[in-house]
């Protein structure tokens, strides 16, 4: 009598999703990053492969920021008035994406025209050729205006534009389909929601293959927890053959963790938690390797050591 | 749940006719709506038609598999006749998986079939019953259910090509019996790990019964709850599907969404209708 194999079987996988295109694919970029095609639990080598390691992407804003803790300035702050520069920066302290954030666009900060941020993009492209990541200032009007225009200037680069939302979706889903890029389907802290903004995109006819989704994210002590279970959640059903929900993940790690006092605290206000050199990162590296199990492709983040500490953490669990 | 369509059959007056006539057409666009609706497995019985039975079921499966290449059960109370039609069927159809409808726990049937089962790769959908006939309660369908799972596991079948039926009377002959099967199921998810597949015959519980539809839903939705994961039924009845949906929905085994039946077509590849 055949015994039948203990193993769970899966009949699912996460999408693979390439960012970049080079001179052959019709962009200018030096070489394609491409995350997800994960076929078991994460980092489990018995139950599955990760063909494609986390990818991860440092920030890049396109004014300068004004409340960045101590480690953050010292890293960026010579660079961070041209974000030419700071992508340059970027590429040089180890990422593998550019992560645009074009902050300057919202109403209340630069108010910057949608002529303004196609500059702003054409210049980072030409700048560094690492894949890019772009998101707008998230005001839906605002956006509506600028993504357009910018997913032109980027036409034939294959980014990742940011963001699509269930009562926003159509305008981005639209300028992603139409200069070929990839899509972030955001829906935050709530996997049904996730599915259905899936749902509402593929109606428009972009492509589920072509999507990224980004459940939010919380930090360590903020609401980690939470994430975490939505990402296990989310990786089962796209091992369970759900393909409303195998597309890979994108988490915001170094935006959310370097928000908590914890690790912005300088370090006369909190003896007792250490050196902001060294609490800061650690905040950021916990907060990403806790949540890379749960299940995520692309990390966005900022300290260079918090991304080295990862990227250690990372090697060793790929090839275990 | 695994959706074998009930409508390729015989007991059809326009099946039964299209048989011998060799109409295609006819089987063709009955077809297209059953796999429209999300059918993953196409029942094909040949009922009272006249003509010779073997060349009528091999006709039918051809004539199903020009449209599909999905599996296809046989549906046939007659072991003699199913000895025959599978390696038939089986050699006309190389690359379909083929699945047995029915064979029961009485070792005269187990014996011709389930080395048919073993030899050809195919599915078997057992019948919780013997040869002193249709269980009158869980206990015997348990019974049943169990000598046939055995004898199939032994014979080297796998569980997933292990359906266990446990026999659907309609309800205005048999009242008592609903509640058996919901019991049977439930009990014979627990005999063995991994468990095989538990089917039903869902419109046995309305035959000739008025408000057909509402009693098919209905037990079908009972019935998931208890385990079944397989039915035969009408493929084409949406409020039915929407109600099978609803309840694995429920029951956690699809993410909700908001669109939840336009996911479950998505998954399936199914064209949407507004």
């Amino acid at each position: 009598m055949t015994i039948p194999d203990a193993k769970e079987k899966w009949t699912g996988l996460v999408n693979a999703v390439t960012i970049g295109a080079t001179k052959e694919e019709g962009g200018t970029r030096g070489r394609t990053v491409t995350i997800g095609g994960a076929n078991g639990i994460p980092f489990l080598g018995f139950d599955g492969q990760t063909p494609h390691p986390p990818a991860i992407a440092l920030d890049v804003l396109d004014q300068p920021p004004t409340e960045w803790p101590q480690p953050l300035a010292e890293t960026y702050q010579d660079v961070w008035s041209d974000p030419a520069a700071w992508a340059r920066r970027v590429k040089e302290l180890g990422a593998d994406m550019v992560n645009l954030r074009l902050v300057g666009t919202h109403p209340d900060e630069g108010d910057r025209s949608p002529e303004e941020a196609a500059e702003t993009v054409r210049a980072v492209l030409e700048a560094v050729d690492l894949p890019l990541i772009i998101w707008g200032c998230d005001v839906p009007e605002k956006d509506q205006a600028v993504m357009p225009k910018v997913a032109e200037a980027a036409q034939g680069e294959n980014c990742l534009l940011g963001a699509a939302l269930e009562t926003e979706y159509r305008t981005l889903a639209a300028a992603a389909q139409a200069y070929k890029h990839k899509l972030i389907s955001l829906a935050p802290c709530d996997i049904n929601k996730s599915k259905q903004v899936n749902i509402l995109i593929s109606d428009t006819g972009f492509p589920l293959t072509d999507i990224v989704i980004y459940p939010t994210t919380a930090s360590l002590g903020y609401g980690l927890e939470y994430v975490y279970s939505i990402l296990e959640r989310g990786r089962l059903a796209a091992l369970s053959g759900d393909r409303l929900m195998a597309q890979p993940v994108i988490l915001d790690v170094g935006y959310e963790a370097w928000r908590a006092k914890e690790a912005r605290a300088a370090d006369g206000d909190a003896e007792a938690w250490g050196p902001i050199a060294q609490r800061g990162p650690a905040w950021e590296a916990i907060t990403a390797t806790t949540l890379l199990q749960g299940g995520a492709d692309l990390l966005v983040m900022r300290h260079p050591d918090a991304m080295a500490a990862v990227r250690n953490i990372i090697k060793q669990l790929v090839n275990t | 749940m695994i959706v074998f369509s009930e409508r390729i059959n015989g007991m059809y007056r326009d099946v039964r006719a299209a048989i011998p006539e060799q109409n295609k057409q006819v089987i063709h666009e009955l077809l297209e709506l059953q796999l429209a609706g999300g059918a993953d497995v196409i029942d094909i019985n040949i009922g009272p038609s006249k003509g010779d039975p073997l060349e009528n079921f091999v006709w039918l499966a051809q004539t199903v598999h020009e449209v599909t290449d999905k599996p296809l059960s046989i549906d046939s109370a007659k072991a003699d006749l199913l000895v025959k039609v599978i390696p038939q069927v089986r050699e006309a159809l190389p690359d379909t998986k083929l699945v047995i409808n029915s064979c029961t726990a009485a070792p005269a049937y187990m014996d011709k079939l389930i080395p048919i089962a073993a030899q050809c790769n195919t599915g078997i959908i057992g019948l919780t019953m013997d040869q002193e006939g249709v269980p009158g309660n869980v206990e015997k369908r348990v019974e049943c259910g169990a000598t046939f799972l055995m004898a199939a596991l032994e014979a080297g079948l796998l569980p997933d090509d292990i359906y266990l039926d446990p026999i659907t009377l309609p309800i205005n002959a048999a009242f008592k019996q609903q509640e058996n099967v919901i019991e049977g199921i439930r009990q014979l998810a627990m005999i063995n790990d991994p468990a095989p597949h538990f089917i039903i015959g869902l419109s046995n519980v309305s035959t000739k019964c008025l408000l057909n539809k509402l009693l098919n839903r209905t037990f079908l939705v009972m019935c998931l709850t208890a385990g079944l994961d397989a039915a035969i039924l009408d493929a084409d009845d949406q409020e039915l599907m929407d109600a099978m949906i609803t309840a694995e929905v429920l029951l956690g085994k699809h993410l909700y969404s908001d669109e939840y039946v336009k996911a479950w077509k998505m998954q399936k590849g199914l064209q949407l209708v507004s």
